[in-house]
């Protein structure tokens, strides 16, 4: 009797310690196969139908499909599946030439008449989430086997930069329509160098080497399983147990620990995008401009970004582009309202004592503020700063936590003082700036609802033009034109980094077909077609 | 039989009701469905559509009884997000879930039942007293601590189980039981306390009784004393627990599955919510509390086979 427990005990030990001797070895599981933590996915792969913006999806999504532009080194937009995108003299037509012989992952052509069936069938069907971005597209035609033809009903200097985007990568409309779209959705099918193979949604999403790319000699690796780990403790700690070969973070305080790995290399980014405080412009006391300034003016950006996890690691913002980009001006750096308090206090004297103040309330009657913030502690801790800040220059602050949702939808519908945002991207100025301020009678994204006659006038000049020093102009006047309203503050750009295995070689080093150099891993997005593991 | 009757009614009343305040609750959560699927540059046109596609705009009512219709035939409608069947999406994933909840609670039983005999043998002594201390040490570790602890230790440390993902008990048996170690360890740990120190006072109230007494004059050994004459007896409450604690696993598992990256039915919910995927949440809510009840209902029943004294009606 006692020696049958001893051995059920025997057994049950031999069981852990035999599956814990499973342990080890490559995490890819094969030679040339690789796994890749990712912090999140989307809910499907057809365009139109999901979004397919985060960061982390971007790096499934150009394995599996080729945008027909891309952008380079430099910053310009350059054709990568098509061969080339010429516009007429007033920028309403644009007319796009596709390589030949590309074949899509089910071996049907990729031709102007697949474009056009994407584009007539799914892009712009009554429910597709692409109708914003092409909202100026009013028809699109076919001129021969490889070239159709885009007809915007205005002028539009930033339609490249939807073709790089979701709207512009090609799937094959044969399985689209053999599949329909829910099941096309959780099974894509594209021109990318890998072929879809398997996904178990928000687990792993596995691809395959494209036997038939139409880029020669690529892709290097022949699988990819990319495993969604939304913990990021968990997600550096694979890559530190070899369960992942790498992965990415959009957090700082996850930058940090990557960096510090040893017998890993971190691949860092600095991201256009930024946190901040949008400021509701339609809502008194916020819709006059001295209070804006004076709530800039109160706040020490450094020490912000300090109790988010460290202001040597993200760099202080004062306009929609970090230090290193194209589009950044020292001269507006140099003009934002930066921490000046007896400023601050004495603008909110000044409209305190106003007796014609926005709010109606009586002159001497405190400034009251309503602050949402989501309820993640960093943030909670950094709401608390703004509070400090705001209150020792006279305001009353009131701070709210709520849930993200409910950020989206006071943004939407208006019903907000002061909501904590983020600010900027990657992508074309005209789009990132028409987005957030266009005409907020038709811009459902104009959060801040302001708007002004030199705002407009730049927006045009920005939207109508493709030469890079007018743009670059009108980008300035536009950010020098916040420095003076306001309509939001900055915390610092945002760090982003990949970590991997050193012997993944080409993580940012991609490049288009001719040569020339790409944009390397914007935003941790990674064009792994091209990387490849070193002997 | 009348008893059976009467458990029935009263599951059919419980489930009713978790379903109505799950798809009420759930409805008054703040955020626009359409706006997650849409995004932020949605038209107000696009929305509409949507909203109208996805019978948002139908009075709450009239879509719950038209949702608990198609229920009792086994639909449970579609994800709002990604147009999957609730009730296929649950199927996929319930496996996971299930494998984790027996290899946690299985696990803890394993550990607990030897640790909380030792500690009622040797009630008072050093032995008892470090497994008293060790049981408080994993009662006041939170699961999602012991989850990141677990993997620093046993995946990043010692590279013995891997830190995240997961493979089909199907598929790769081996590599699932590894893959489903360190979540079920993290599941178990509060469980090995909660069981240890609910057997140890079982057991100590046992080793009192004249039966145990009478055994040891009779000179039956120690070691059959405690694991024929009294574990049985002892083991009532700690069934009982671990039925009800069963259920509490799966809920845990909602944080455990995110930080392992499993694929089970705690992710799928987590999602859910986060993408005000109502459909999807009000599914998975209605199965996990059926399958609380049922796991309840039937540790019942083996409570009755077990114990004489309520099959006999006595006590």
């Amino acid at each position: 009797m006692e020696s049958r427990r001893r051995g059920l005990v025997a057994m049950a030990l031999c069981l852990v310690l035999a599956t814990a001797g499973c342990a080890g070895g490559s995490a890819g599981g094969g030679d040339n196969s690789i796994v890749v933590g990712l912090e999140s996915e989307t809910t499907g792969w057809l365009p139109g139908q999901h979004l397919l913006t985060n960061y982390p999806s971007l790096n499934v999504a150009y394995a599996i499909y080729d945008p027909l532009l891309r952008t380079d080194e430099n910053g310009e937009l350059r054709p990568y599946l098509a061969k080339s995108l010429v516009p007429n003299e007033d920028l309403t037509e644009w007319t796009l030439t596709l390589r030949p012989g590309v074949k899509f992952h089910d071996g049907t052509p990729l031709n102007a008449q697949a474009l056009k069936t994407i584009f007539d069938e799914y892009l712009t069907a009554e429910t597709s989430n692409l109708l914003g971005p092409l909202r100026f597209v009013e028809s699109m035609d076919i001129v021969d086997d490889l070239t159709v033809r885009y007809h915007l009903n205005q002028p539009d200097a930033s339609f490249p930069a939807v073709l790089e985007g979701p709207a512009g990568w090609p799937f094959s409309p044969t399985a689209a329509a053999e599949m329909g779209p829910d099941e096309f959705a959780a099974n894509p099918v594209g021109t990318g160098p890998f072929k879809f193979v398997s996904w178990t949604r928000n687990s792993e999403l596995v691809v395959e080497r494209n036997e038939n790319y139409w880029q020669e000699g690529l892709p290097h690796l022949d699988k990819i399983t990319f495993q969604v780990i939304t913990d990021e403790n968990a997600r550096i700690a694979s890559l530190q147990s070899g369960d992942v070969d790498a992965m990415q973070t959009l957090r700082q305080s996850s930058v940090r620990q990557v960096r510090e790995l040893d017998d890993f290399e971190s691949h860092d980014f600095i991201g256009n995008l930024a946190g901040g405080q949008l400021f509701n412009t339609n809502k008194p006391p916020l819709d006059d401009p001295r209070i804006r300034r004076a709530l800039a003016y109160a706040i020490n950006q450094k020490a912000i970004l300090d109790l988010l996890g460290g202001s040597d690691l993200s760099p202080l913002a004062t306009q929609w582009y970090q230090p290193e980009s194209r589009w950044y001006s020292e001269r507006v750096a140099q003009a934002w309202p930066h921490n000046n308090p007896a400023k601050a206090r004495q603008l909110v004297q000044e409209y305190t004592n106003d007796p014609n103040r926005s709010d109606g309330k009586p002159v001497g009657a405190p400034v009251v503020l309503e602050h949402n913030i989501i309820p993640d502690p960093s943030v909670v801790e950094m709401g608390l700063g703004y509070k400090a800040m705001w209150e020792a220059v006279g305001f009353v602050h009131n701070m709210h936590q709520v849930e993200v949702a409910v950020i989206t939808d006071t943004n939407a519908s208006g019903d907000f003082m002061i909501n904590t945002s983020r600010f900027s991207n990657e992508d074309d100025p005209c789009i990132t700036l028409r987005n957030a301020f266009g005409d907020p009678a038709v811009t459902p994204t104009n959060y801040s609802n302001f708007t002004h006659p030199v705002l407009e006038e730049n927006l045009r000049t920005l939207c109508t033009t493709t030469d890079f020093d007018t743009r670059y102009q009108a980008v300035e006047n536009i950010m020098m034109l916040f420095t003076e309203f306001v309509p939001h503050t900055w915390t610092g750009h945002t760090p982003t980094a990949v970590g991997a295995r050193p012997e993944l070689e080409n993580i940012g080093g991609w490049r288009f077909p001719d040569g020339t150099m790409g944009n390397g891993h914007p935003m941790t997005v990674v064009t792994w077609g091209q990387v490849r593991l070193a002997e | 039989m009348r008893a059976l009757r009467s458990k029935l009614q009263r599951l059919v009343f419980t489930v009713l009701a978790v379903s109505f305040l799950t798809f009420m609750l759930t409805s008054l959560l703040p955020g626009d469905p359409a706006r997650q699927i849409l995004g932020g540059q949605a038209t107000p046109e696009a929305l509409a559509a949507v909203r109208d596609d996805l019978g948002l705009d139908e009075p709450l009512p009239l879509r719950y009884l038209e949702w608990l219709g198609n229920a009792v035939t086994g639909d449970l409608g579609r994800s709002y997000q990604t147009g999957q069947p609730v009730t296929e999406a649950i199927l996929e994933r319930a496996p996971v879930t299930l494998q984790l909840g027996v290899m946690a609670i299985g696990l803890a039983l394993l550990l607990a039942v030897p640790l909380g005999v030792l500690s009622a043998y040797r009630a008072g002594g050093a032995i008892d007293r470090t497994i008293t201390g060790g049981t408080f040490a994993l009662l006041s570790i939170p699961n999602f601590m012991m989850a990141i602890l677990s993997i620093y230790a046993f995946s990043v440390y010692f590279d013995w189980f891997p830190a995240t993902g997961w493979s089909r008990l199907t598929e790769e048996p081996l590599d699932s039981l590894r893959s489903a170690f360190l979540p079920a360890l993290s599941l178990a740990a509060v469980n090995i306390a909660v069981f240890t120190r609910l057997l140890r006072s079982d057991m100590i109230a046992t080793l009192q009784q004249d039966y145990v007494t009478m055994a040891e004059a009779k000179g039956i050994s120690t070691s059959r004393i405690l694991l024929r004459h009294a574990l049985r007896p002892s083991s009532f409450s700690l069934l009982t627990v671990a039925g009800i604690q069963f259920g509490i696993v799966i809920s845990s598992s909602v944080v455990v599955e995110q930080i392992f990256a499993v694929p089970g039915v705690g992710r799928l919910l987590y999602d859910a919510i986060l993408q005000r995927d109502l459909m999807m949440v009000q599914g998975v809510v209605l199965i996990v509390a059926i399958a609380y009840i049922l796991i309840n209902f039937c540790v019942d029943a083996v409570y009755t086979y077990l114990d004489p004294r309520i099959r006999h009606g006595t006590t």
